[in-house]
């Protein structure tokens, strides 16, 4: 008898504490008539762009009572990591801010809802073809879907110290008439004179950069036949990271010591003078707009051209969780947040390029000032980065490329040896996600 | 661990006097259960949950299906090259770190336990450290390491010692000393106040009998102080191991296991396979994996010492 109360009680008190763990999860569904409380993930970091957020957030919440939004503030350090958590745990955020290469893992694990059919016209004919690639994936059953609206895009274009450049008289490019690779190396030897080296690469980080640019060259990196990835390493390829390479270490042209740095540390020397070309990314002119000592003159470069001026793409997106309790309303608020206008404030906020054509079109995003007019026309350039549909991309990225491509770029080791480690060892990895 | 314990508090001899009462059992466990029911609810289960999903394919996603495979996930560990760098990473901290802090805090208790003008508030501020969590010292080291603003560099170039700024942790070679360091300064105050501790336990008359044969300063810490420490020794540095391979925050704000992997512990690396690459079986065959691992070096650590000291 006493041993039965004994387990009773033991049981009731298990009971009670796993009640405790699921009782946290929130409001749950929501009777008729009462409004619904979506919770809205968003990454923005930068001030503007924090601003920005909040006031659509809050204009939304003042047209729209019945549904009202939660802004929550994550970062994008370790979204994925909380992203995994929270879709195991069964209690994801309404609205999710995150970007393309991560929305292809989630989308084979079948964490996000398939966003096709869902969305109105307007929102999709407003975005080009282009920019619903970088979120069109594989659902892991053997289908494809839309999970996720593409609303920023990144351009790698060059910002330059515009005393510099005046004073070696070289040829400032346009959209229209770019640098090419070549006479890129040419200027930066020009460049390079007096302790002032003609480039600075940052390439803590160098795998996206250099997928991105190697497309310049035709450069895919993957080729996939019959349903199986594997990696390639071939002339095209070859490209960007040999001439890279050559600056750092043939026509010493690049200072080695930006190597390890982060995209946005090499700016303080950049401002001294020590480089005068920056190769980043279109969002880099926020901070140098902002931190610029007084009377520093910068332009903005178009993308280099190779054989072509394509670049890879992916995008700042938002999506929705196929587990949500409000998926038409995350719907009806991602149509709202992104339509044109506001795509316009939020690609001002983030420095970044608007996927809608409305935006494209603002006057603030094709104004000279801080060289709102090349970034812009170098969202012609996008194409559908080809690594955004490899599954395993950021495991390779992680274990294999990151590290290879630091030690080739600090010259430890050869082209052909990181070519072989690219290879060989990717396809090991990449061979774990095909079972 | 029970052993080590055991010889760090050496108590007088006592008979185990026996309770046959009989009955008393039941009893017992229900005055034990309030205490008993959260461990197992909260660590033996998760324990034995994680144990059991080494043995399986789990994966991250909602229709990915989970079934048994048997020690397929240990194969293929002992096969995969990017673990065995990791393990050896963990190996060289692990070791590494624990040897130094011992060292280093054997030298400061020896300090401390000098008759030293403000003894007391030397003996506080040693213990700050320990204030800190790990996330935090993490932070702090980072700015301390930081290439262009860090103080480290600007101290070094002062004072000449340095002709350009290092970029102390994204340098593939300087990495991991340099996080080691930072290791062996966050574990150095609670080695540091057990050895006092021990220190403050050694018998004074040993010294003055040693004095009065002869022996100098030297011989007196080899031939007293070691051994009457060594129970102390012994159970601080097998803890200090274990807290030090399975140390993460303090990696993971640092570098994250950057540059390249060079600074990836054991348990960075399960917790990348985890949550970042979503095999959640691989990453507990890891995790019991450095379990076997840390409980074999342990046992014959704790073996050879118990053997050398009967």
């Amino acid at each position: 008898m006493r041993r039965r109360t004994a387990l009773a009680a033991a049981a009731t008190a298990v009971a009670a504490l796993i009640a405790g763990c699921g009782g946290g999860g929130g409001d749950g569904g929501a009777a008729p008539g009462e409004p619904v409380t979506l919770k809205f993930l968003s990454l923005a970091w930068q001030k503007e762009s924090i601003s920005a957020n909040k006031q659509l957030v809050d204009e939304w919440n003042t047209a729209n009572p019945d549904i009202q939004v939660e802004y929550v503030q994550g970062s994008w350090d370790n979204v994925n990591d909380q992203l995994v958590t929270s879709f195991e745990a069964g209690d994801p955020p309404d609205v999710i801010h995150d970007d393309s290469p991560a929305l292809a893992g989630f989308a084979s694990r079948g964490y996000l809802l398939d966003l096709s059919g869902r969305l109105p016209a307007e929102l999709k004919n407003d975005i080009p073809q282009a920019a619903w690639d970088t979120v069109t994936f594989d659902d892991g059953r053997g289908g494809t879907g839309v999970y996720g609206v593409p609303f920023l895009q990144e351009s790698q274009v060059v910002i330059a110290n515009k005393k510099l450049l005046d004073a070696a008289k070289v040829r400032i490019p346009t959209p229209a008439d770019p640098w090419t690779w070549d006479e890129f190396a040419e200027i930066s030897k020009k460049l390079t004179k007096d302790g002032t080296y003609g480039v600075a690469w940052p390439m803590k980080s160098p795998v996206n950069k250099v997928l991105n640019l190697a497309l310049n060259f035709g450069g895919t990196f993957f080729s996939n036949e019959g349903g199986k990835t594997t990696v390639k390493v071939g002339p095209q390829e070859r490209e960007v990271l040999q001439r890279i390479h050559d600056q750092l270490y043939r026509d010493k042209t690049a200072d080695p010591s930006a190597l390890g740095m982060g995209t946005a540390d090499p700016l303080p020397g950049f401002y001294a003078g020590k480089y005068a070309l920056l190769p980043a990314g279109v969002y880099l002119r926020q901070q140098v707009v902002e931190q610029a000592p007084d009377g520093f003159e910068w332009i903005t470069l178009p993308p280099l051209k190779g054989t072509t001026s394509e670049q890879g793409a992916t995008s700042q997106t938002l999506s929705v969780p196929a587990d949500g309790r409000h998926p038409d309303e995350a719907v009806k608020f991602i149509s709202f947040f992104l339509n044109g206008p506001n795509q316009a404030k939020l690609a001002r906020g983030d420095w970044l390029l608007p996927t809608s054509r409305a935006a494209a079109g603002d006057p603030s995003m094709t104004t000279e000032e801080n060289g709102w007019d090349v970034a812009t026309a170098s969202a012609g350039n996008l194409v559908v980065a080809p690594y955004l549909k490899v599954n395993g991309f950021d495991e390779w990225k992680s274990k294999v490329a990151t590290p290879t491509l630091q030690e080739y770029f600090a010259d430890k080791i050869s082209l052909d040896d990181a070519a072989r480690r690219l290879v060989e060892e990717g396809d090991k990895v990449l061979e774990r996600y095909a079972r | 661990m029970t052993a080590a314990a055991g010889a760090y508090a050496p108590a007088p001899p006592r008979r185990p006097r026996r309770t046959p009462r009989r009955g008393g059992g039941r009893e017992m466990f229900l005055l034990m259960l309030p205490a008993l029911v959260p461990v197992l609810v909260f660590s033996v289960g998760p324990l034995l949950y994680g144990i059991f999903l080494a043995f399986t394919d789990a994966r991250s996603g909602r229709n990915a299906e989970t079934s048994f495979v048997g020690l397929a996930n240990f194969g293929d560990l002992l096969t995969d090259g990017d673990f065995w760098t990791s393990f050896r990473i963990g190996m060289i901290w692990g070791i590494s770190v624990t040897v130094l802090q011992f060292l280093a805090s054997l030298g400061l208790a020896l300090l401390l336990d000098r008759d030293l003008r403000l003894r007391g508030l030397a003996r506080v501020l040693a213990l700050v450290p320990w204030a800190m969590p790990p996330v935090v010292i993490g932070l702090m080291w980072r700015l301390v390491y930081h290439p262009n603003a860090g103080i480290l560099n600007a101290v070094l170039r002062d004072a000449g010692l340095l002709g350009h700024n290092v970029d102390w942790l994204n340098d593939f070679a300087i990495a991991l000393p340099a996080v080691i360091v930072v290791g062996v300064w966050t574990g150095m105050p609670q080695t540091t106040v057990v050895l006092l501790a021990g220190l403050q336990n050694v018998p004074r008359e040993l010294y003055e009998a040693g004095q009065v044969d002869g022996a100098g300063t030297w011989r007196r810490f080899w031939n007293i102080t070691l051994p009457q420490l060594r129970p102390v020794i012994v159970a601080i540095t097998s803890l200090d191991f274990v807290w030090n391979i399975n140390q993460f925050g303090l990696v993971y704000v640092l570098t994250q296991g950057g540059p390249g992997g060079r600074t990836r512990l054991p348990m960075l690396f399960a917790y990348e396979e985890a949550f970042r690459f979503g095999f959640f079986g691989y990453a507990s065959t890891l995790g019991v994996a450095i379990v076997i691992v840390v409980l074999a070096v342990l046992g014959l650590y704790l073996w050879r010492q118990m053997r050398e000291a009967n």
